[in-house]
């Protein structure tokens, strides 16, 4: 038993030790970045957010912990944030949701009004759409975009898409991005699926009239 | 060893033996994320900070290693260095880890990395492990930036996301898809085989 115990140590030492070695060095890494990771992580929703809820100043989460919504039969975690003009008030509300896109997940931010009511727009976080087609729905306003200045001031429900149709006029109606209808679907599917749930869950907690 | 059998070691990665060129190796990344030079560059730098550094581990412990545990050892040495890069870029280059996405983790299984720490520093000394490491990740980023130079200025008619192309230029939208990056490095090694034929005869 003891030869046995000893060739296992002398066969398996070095691999031993390095484990250890690798994962102090990893773990001292990961200590040292992680708060700058983070802060990277609220300054882009931030960012994206305020972009969107311009009278918004800063954002606070509604609770300590994320709100367990039901989104297409499952329970997920979703990080609601308030977002507060200079006197305190509610400017609107912002929050991360994610669906599946043509090529890859999408993540997106999405602002509302303070009645959540209608939507402030959205800021795409992460995707990974077919470069000239389905990346389009990254194109901002500021920056031409066709798509995503169709969603300023779209009713919070049931979003419909359409190949056709008159891209200006702000209603449940969006026209999609000619050669990327699985992308403009994915977002009007994301947004359906998450908008209406975290609605009434804001109700149910007394955090919405 | 001497500076010239250095020099040697350093060329080799950049033409003889370059990894995408003439080795075939680490074709994941090169097609992937050549669309555009920033991408194609922060990759080719992390691929050498990562290359160098399981390059110096391996070479050290080269005459401890058991022969049966030594890829297990790599890629161990490897992931380690991948992950850092991963949180380095997460930290200070939060934008360019996005739009690298999954391709800087998924160097762990690069070809090269593991290629070199088998052919060269499990049996060389460190400087030449370093010299060697330096070489091939010059060569792989090389590679990188030459096949993302085309695709760039032809889908986009930017470099560096900047214009340089004339205003009558119409962008090639396919260059910036997958089908850009297959038929690039296609004629860039038909072009690399004709030089290299002609060499020899």
């Amino acid at each position: 038993m003891s030869n046995k115990i000893k060739f296992f140590f002398q066969e398996s030492w070095l691999l031993m030790v390095s484990s250890v070695v690798f994962g102090l060095l990893l773990a001292i890494t990961d200590a040292a970045w992680k708060p700058r990771i983070e802060q990277n992580t609220i300054d882009r929703f931030n960012r994206l957010a305020g972009g969107l809820l311009t009278e918004a100043e800063r954002f606070e989460s509604v609770a300590a912990e994320p709100l367990a919504i039901e989104i297409g039969g499952k329970e997920i975690p979703v990080d609601v944030k308030r977002g507060l003009d200079g006197s305190g008030q509610t400017a609107g509300w912002a929050f991360v949701c994610e669906g599946s896109g043509f090529a890859d997940k999408i993540r997106l931010v999405v602002a509302v009004d303070a009645a959540f009511e209608k939507m402030a727009g959205f800021g795409v976080l992460f995707s990974n759409e077919t470069p000239g087609f389905g990346d389009k729905i990254n194109i901002t306003p500021a920056a031409g975009g066709f798509y995503q200045p169709q969603f300023i001031g779209a009713p919070v429900g049931t979003l419909t898409l359409t190949k056709s149709g008159d891209a200006a006029v702000i209603d449940a109606e969006i026209v999609a991005i000619s050669g990327a209808t699985v992308s403009s679907q994915a977002v009007v599917t994301t947004l359906n699926a998450w908008m209406v749930p975290i609605k009434e869950k804001l109700k149910a907690e007394g955090l919405l009239k | 060893m001497s500076s010239q059998s250095l020099g040697k070691t350093f060329t080799a990665g950049l033409w003889d033996s370059n990894p995408v060129l003439r080795l075939l190796l680490g074709m994941c990344p090169t097609l992937a994320v050549t669309a555009a030079m920033k991408p194609a560059l922060t990759m080719g730098l992390s691929v050498i900070f990562v290359l160098v550094c399981s390059n110096i581990v391996v070479s050290l412990m080269r005459n401890l290693l058991k022969p049966h545990l030594r890829i297990l050892m790599f890629t161990l040495t490897i992931a380690t260095f991948v992950t850092i890069a991963d949180l380095y870029l997460k930290a200070f280059l939060p934008d360019m880890s996005a739009a690298l996405g999954p391709y800087i983790p998924l160097i762990i299984v690069n070809c090269i990395i593991i290629g070199r720490a088998e052919a060269c520093a499990s049996k060389s000394g460190v400087l030449v492990s370093i010299v060697d490491a330096l070489g091939m990740g010059a060569g792989f980023t090389l590679a990188l930036c030459l096949l993302a130079t085309i695709r760039e200025l032809l889908a986009t008619g930017k470099l560096f996301e900047t214009p340089v192309m004339p205003s009558w230029f119409t962008p090639w939208a396919g260059m910036g898809m997958p089908v850009g990056a297959f038929v690039t490095l296609g004629l860039i090694l038909a072009l690399v085989s004709v030089i290299t034929n002609k060499s020899k005869s």
